[in-house]
């Protein structure tokens, strides 16, 4: 894959993301005016850049969307849910053909049919296009918008249009070729002049205007203002190779028989060749005819058909055929006998089907203001430039991982300076090594904090999915809800954003399945009809928390205690044992599901246990608060950042191992005498409560006793398990370190009573323990 | 070889650069009668020929080199 491939496939990314939020904005203010704009901006480069690809089938959806963008934004048609939703099936499919391009590097023809499709749906859209028609020729695929070709074409004389279109009858391919060199050309030593003339195979050329000219006086000579637009009867590659340099200020397109005869063949043949002038003239005579087609019954018929002769007159004198002019005045004096356009139909009949060139509907042309040329958008409208650096994953974690390398080495330091004085007896020495280490110390924190930043996510990337996602779901379910996102600029690390999503995900899915109520039943509970829906980030010291808060209709815990206990999930004592507030937490148990029916949404009954789960992983822990009938609020608490663990080490048999500090609650040294044993499980009393006690020796499965200190008293280290204080003996208590936590890999990472593992300042492993893990493992 | 600007005639001298342009720019500015003579040109650059796209002047000779008179013609033809 080319790097330029990457890069689209990125910036692709980004602009779906953006159009399906601009989207989903719009149908909250429809009439915003600065949103349109962007939206179609967004659609507009990424079309524009989908076609310096050959991905045929994605360009011709975007070309459709743009199409329907340009209407809404130019009002021809109003924006609608409807709209919205085949805009968002559109960007459904280029995101699918993004992924697919991204896998195997190239778009697949068998999506033709179904993009197909979606154009023809987008085009139905808009008003006067009836879907088919405007397609582009599937064999050239073209960086110009129909449009330009179509204004240029007709500004080229009729007899030689007609002598292209035999000889492309006969094989012969003529390509229409727009070069629109920069303005700045002429500083980097560039005649487009030459080059131009250079083009091979020309038979047809033209030099225009891109803005119309200024005087003599007010010209800048050296601010290029030309645009040339040529005929040539060369094969693409070799245009293309010909302005190889300037890729992005041309465009192609293959002239095709339809192209360049557009009406009837007969008006191709036409004797004189029209001018510039012309196209303009028939265009208006056009429009004049079409009054005489408009209803009869009105009073001001006679004057309208006057000034329509009127106006046809002069276009008749002005291109040189005022023999036709009697036959008109005829048919006027009849119509207006008759009181009935009739006549004057009948002479605009005759008039089309007379060999000269009568009515076409030649647009405009008005080349010097055509439309962008497709090539050049990614450029020039992407209005700002944010200073960014888009570096891949692997480069940032591969920094953070030489830092932490660097922390780890930086550490050495004091054990040197320890060895210089004790080992060597250089005592000088020993002072300047620290000295150096404190220097070193600070610019690794420095860097550690700047790796962190780089890392940082906001929270919105998450936050951005949820309205679409709400907006599909309440559809779905009939309900009506307002998503409230908050703190979406809340930052944290991003693998912790990364593992964030799923849960997040599940969390909404059940808040708007479950949770919320149909309008009739929020209505009946006096409630308004649309519920409310609030995720907000905030960060509070080294955590962010995320809550999810919806008012709909609460957890019931005497359901809850019925279905866990149906499911055998606790037994008949506990079922009357626990509180309320317990109860709701049972949601949380793999396997329970309160939904009566599985619906393609959520209650599958994995979906909370998997919630709590992911965010374990990450060192989170999931709050759940409920008041029936009032609602429900979740709170996700993590930390900011995984990349750096507070730990403290700890001696047992001989080896040393690392705790996460934000498990350990305190550590205590209990006298051997106070552990007692209840059945054959140990356990003490703490501040007058009953503590289970387990060794950490007997944990790890060794049988060696935990060592005591003089005074028989056993290092306990007590920490925090599903809201439970446990303690756990050690041999003895050591220093609290900060480390990079490396999880286990491979075939080591199904060993869950490790957390990681992390290099220390002598070099030697620590292994870093999961209490949790393992003291819930046996 | 470059420009030579007699009475009321700018003469066109083979390959005519760039660096002509202004020159012509200020001279057609101050000769508003001026006829063109491409009798002996062979080419000129764009920005040459942009300079002379601004207003119509009268062409006194076209280019004997048949294809940059294809393109003056058209290019000079409708100002």
């Amino acid at each position: 894959m080319t790097p330029m491939l990457q890069q689209f496939l990125s910036e692709s990314r980004e602009f779906l993301q953006r159009i399906s939020q601009r989207l989903l904005s719009l149908e909250h203010t429809p009439e915003d005016a600065a949103l349109l704009d962007d939206l179609f901006r967004s659609v507009h480069t990424l079309k524009g850049n989908s076609g310096l690809f050959d991905f045929p089938e994605m360009t011709r959806v975007l070309h459709a969307a743009e199409d329907l963008m340009s209407a809404v934004r130019e009002r021809r048609l109003s924006y609608s849910r409807s709209l919205a939703d085949q805009l968002l099936d559109a960007m459904d499919f280029i995101s699918l053909l993004a992924d697919e391009i991204e896998s195997t590097g190239e778009s697949h023809a068998r999506h033709a049919a179904r993009s197909t499709t979606l154009a023809q749906q987008l085009r139905q859209f808009i008003p006067g296009d009836g879907g088919a028609g405007r397609e582009e020729p599937r064999a050239a695929p073209t960086q110009t918008s129909a449009g330009v070709s179509e204004a240029v074409l007709a500004s080229i004389p009729g007899e030689l249009r007609a002598a292209w279109a035999a000889a492309i009858g006969g094989g012969q391919p003529h390509c229409l070729l727009v070069y629109t060199p920069e303005p700045e050309c002429f500083f980097k030593g560039e005649d487009p002049l030459y080059q131009v003339i250079q083009t091979p195979n020309l038979v047809w050329q033209h030099s225009s205007a891109v803005e119309s000219w200024p005087s003599l006086a007010e010209l800048d000579p050296y601010r290029c203002n030309l645009r040339f637009t040529v005929v040539t009867t060369a094969a693409r590659e070799a245009i293309e190779a010909h302005f190889r340099y300037v890729p992005d200020q041309i465009a192609l397109t293959a002239l095709t028989v339809d192209q360049l005869l557009p009406r009837a063949p007969a008006q191709a043949a036409a004797p004189k060749a029209p001018d510039a002038g012309r196209a303009r003239v028939e265009n208006l005579m056009r429009t004049q005819i079409g009054i005489f087609a408009l209803r009869d019954d009105v009073a001001c018929l006679p004057g309208r058909l006057k000034a329509a002769v009127g106006a046809l007159r002069g276009c008749l004198r002005s291109t040189l055929r005022e023999a036709l002019i009697p036959a008109l005045e005829a048919a006027l004096a009849r119509s207006l006998e008759q009181r009935s356009a009739a006549p004057l139909r009948g002479w605009a009949e005759a008039l089309e089907a007379s060999p000269g060139p009568a009515a076409p509907d030649a647009p405009d042309p008005g080349i010097s203001e055509s439309a962008p040329i497709a090539g050049s958008a990614g450029s020039s409208l992407g209005a700002e430039t944010v200073k960014t650096l888009k570096v891949d994953q692997e480069k940032i974690d591969r920094l953070m991982n030489l830092i932490g390398e660097m922390v780890v080495a930086k550490n050495g330091l004091p054990f040197l300076a320890g060895r210089a004085e004790n080992h060597f007896g250089v005592r000088e020495l020993a002072r300047e090594i620290k000295a150096q280490y404190a220097v070193i110390n600070r610019i690794a924190s420095e860097m550690q904090d700047a790796i962190m930043q780089v890392r940082m996510m906001p929270v919105s990337f998450i936050f951005q999915r949820f309205p679409r996602l709400v907006r599909d779901i309440t559809r779905k379910l009939g309900k009506e809800v307002d998503l409230v996102l908050e703190g979406e600029a809340t930052e944290a690390d991003k693998n912790i954003i990364e593992a964030l999503a799923d849960p997040l995900i599940h969390i909404v899915r059940n808040s708007l399945d479950h949770g919320i109520e149909s309008p009739e039943v929020r209505r009946a509970a006096g409630k308004p009809p649309a519920g409310r829906l609030v995720i907000r980030a905030t960060q509070e010291s080294d955590r962010v928390y995320i809550d999810i808060i919806d008012d709909g209709k609460g957890i019931d815990p005497a359901v809850v205690k019925r279905k866990a206990y149906e499911k055998g999930l606790i037994d008949e004592a506990t079922l009357e044992r626990i509180s309320d507030k317990e109860a709701i937490q049972l949601i949380f148990a793999a396997g329970f599901s309160t939904a009566d029916v599985v619906s393609d949404l959520s209650g599958r009954g994995v979906g909370m246990d998997v919630v709590r789960s992911a965010v374990n992983q990450v060192n989170g822990t999931v709050t759940l608060e409920s008041t029936p009938g009032q609602g429900t609020r979740l709170r996700l608490s993590l930390p900011l950042s995984m990349a750096v663990t507070n730990v403290m080490v700890i001696e047992s048999d001989h080896r040393i191992f690392g705790v996460p500090m934000d498990m350990v609650l305190e550590t205590v040294r209990l006298p051997r005498s106070s552990i007692r044993a209840i059945k054959n499980r140990q356990t003490t009393i703490l501040r007058d409560r009953i503590m289970p006690v387990r060794s950490l020796n007997e944990l790890l499965a060794s049988t060696t006793p935990q060592q005591s200190n003089e005074e028989d008293e056993l290092a306990t280290l007590i920490v925090q398990i599903q809201g439970e204080p446990v303690g756990i003996l050690v041999d003895d208590f050591r220093e609290v370190i900060d480390i990079i936590l490396k999880p286990m890999s491979g075939i080591l990472s199904s060993l869950s009573g490790y957390s990681g593992s992390a290099l220390l300042g002598d070099g030697s492993v620590l292994m870093v323990l999961n209490p949790k893990e393992l003291v819930t493992w046996q | 070889m470059a420009m030579i600007y007699k009475k009321t005639v700018a003469r066109f001298e083979e390959t005519i650069a760039i660096e002509a342009a202004d020159g012509l720019q200020s001279w057609l500015g101050t000769h508003p009668k001026a006829k063109l003579d491409f009798s002996a040109c062979t080419h000129l650059h764009a920005a040459v020929l942009q300079v002379l796209m601004t207003q119509a002047f009268p062409v006194s000779a076209w280019p004997r080199d048949e294809r940059l008179k294809a393109w003056l013609t058209a290019a000079l033809k409708h100002p």
